[in-house]
């Protein structure tokens, strides 16, 4: 299947990069491409949304032509669970 | 003071309606930093009943994030004190402190009176937990979330759109390898598990809070946005995303739960399964069926299930109380069972307020009278 090259950034869009994925790779690769070579903290979750579409992206979802255009920038937002403490 | 005064810059805006305010009530659940931000903004608006869920106490250190807490307040119950600082704010709105775990206090009578639940807790179980609830039961809920930096709030308006995606379709695996960490290999915490905890500032909270308060109260009938999605916000740079979150294929709510949804109570739940054959049974909180002694044999519920709920024990419950072998006992713990096991119940009180089961064509719920 043909690649598609699209841009990643953290949240706190310190980390950004021009990535280039297969369109059969799954959100949750790219946020464990993310992780990895940006050295996130491992002890949070992550969620991965397309804000060019205004969309999220399901963990197990194809990055097929309706997910991700090319340019489309993805963020890689932290799963937020505090709150009461 | 003349009351009708009060509200009278409010009067002043063209698109606030103080009247569609003061006829909503809001659930909240939990009354830390998020929910004291929530409880003012919702007192100071006037809006019309508050019910407030808490079942811890004021500590000290919760001063730095809590505007209805005092030092005076150390020791009391979060929900009675934020209940009566928002009295305080406004006497004129109905608000109820409700004391305890939400799960056990929550009035499944009186859910579809929420215009929305604001979730304002700090652990997923419970977020788990009440997004199931608001689904079923076709109520808005609102999530929330902080850390030091950023502030998350979700909104799902089950009322408008039974459809809508819900907080575990957007929850990433790693979320459940997460919490299967906390629990041993058969499902009950583990005793000497020390959970990580996210310090916060009053900043986040105070963002998550006043969105959420605002997003409650635009869920009315023809509310623009029918969608599930999500804010999130910045607090260092003010940036923010707004994104929808859909309906994920695989959630394990709503591939399993689907609409229309029936709820009936029930007095006894072994009659109303009776016509449910060999269908799955979704319980809200897994239960301890049996267990049994690898190494001396002893164990119970295997003619019987025990029904046991299995965040009433810790994983002291796998060493044997007979032999004494330590981790020695497999425990048989289940959040889904076929309706004939459940059957077994008989006429003793399954400790769950409800219980649910789908199917390609609805989903029925069956609410039962239960002592917490
Ligand atoms: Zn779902």
């Amino acid at each position: 299947m043909a690649d598609v090259k699209f841009i990643v950034r953290t949240a706190d869009q310190t980390r950004k990069a021009e990535v280039e994925m297969d369109r059969t790779s799954i959100g949750s690769d790219i946020i464990q491409a993310a992780v990895d070579n940006w050295a996130l903290p491992a002890d949070t979750d992550y969620a991965l949304v397309n804000v060019t579409t205004g969309k999220s992206l399901v963990p197990m979802q194809l990055l097929d032509e309706n997910f991700v255009k090319p340019g489309d920038v993805l963020e890689v937002q932290p799963v937020l669970v505090a709150g009461g403490w | 003071m003349i009351p009708n005064d009060r509200y009278q810059r409010h009067s002043l805006i063209d698109w606030f309606s103080q009247d569609d305010v003061r006829g909503a009530r809001i659930g909240v659940v939990g009354a830390g930093a998020v929910g004291n931000e929530v409880l003012k903004c919702l007192a100071l608006l006037g809006v019309g009943a508050l019910d407030i869920f808490d079942l811890d106490r004021v500590e000290v250190h919760n001063l730095t994030r809590s505007v209805l807490f005092r030092e005076s307040d150390i020791g009391r119950n979060k929900a009675e004190c934020a209940a009566e600082r928002v009295r305080e704010l406004d006497p004129s709105i109905a608000v109820t402190a409700h004391v305890g775990d939400f799960f056990r206090v929550l009035d499944f009578d009186r859910l579809q009176d929420y215009a929305a639940i604001i979730c304002c807790v700090d652990n997923f179980e419970a977020r788990i937990r009440l997004n199931l609830i608001c689904k079923l039961w076709r109520v808005n809920f609102i999530n929330t979330g902080v850390d030091s930096r950023n502030a998350v709030v979700d909104t799902f308006p089950f009322a408008l759109n039974p459809e809508a995606g819900c907080y575990e379709c957007a929850l990433p695996p790693s979320v459940y390898q997460r919490l299967s960490q906390r629990y041993s290999c058969g499902g009950l915490k583990r005793i000497a598990f020390v959970e990580k905890r996210i310090p916060t500032t009053v900043i986040t909270a105070s963002l998550a809070g006043s969105l959420a308060a605002s997003r409650a109260l635009r869920l009315g009938p023809g509310a623009p946005d029918q969608n599930a999605g999500r804010i999130f916000v910045d607090s260092i740079t003010g940036s923010s995303t707004r994104t929808e979150l859909p309906q994920r294929a695989d959630c394990p709510v709503c591939s399993q739960l689907k609409a229309p949804v029936r709820i009936a109570r029930v007095d006894r739940l072994q009659a109303a399964l009776e016509n449910l054959a060999d269908a799955e049974v979704t319980l809200p909180e897994p239960l301890i069926l049996s267990f049994k002694c690898k190494s001396c044999g002893r164990g119970d519920g295997h003619d019987t299930p025990l029904f046991w709920r299995a965040s009433d024990h810790d994983s002291r419950l796998t060493d044997c109380a007979g032999c004494g072998a330590e981790g020695a006992v497999d425990i048989e713990i289940k959040d889904r069972i076929p309706a004939q096991t459940l059957a077994l119940i008989g006429d003793r009180p399954l400790p769950l307020p409800f219980v649910a089961t789908g199917s390609e064509t609805g989903t029925r719920v069956f609410v039962l009278r239960w002592e917490s």
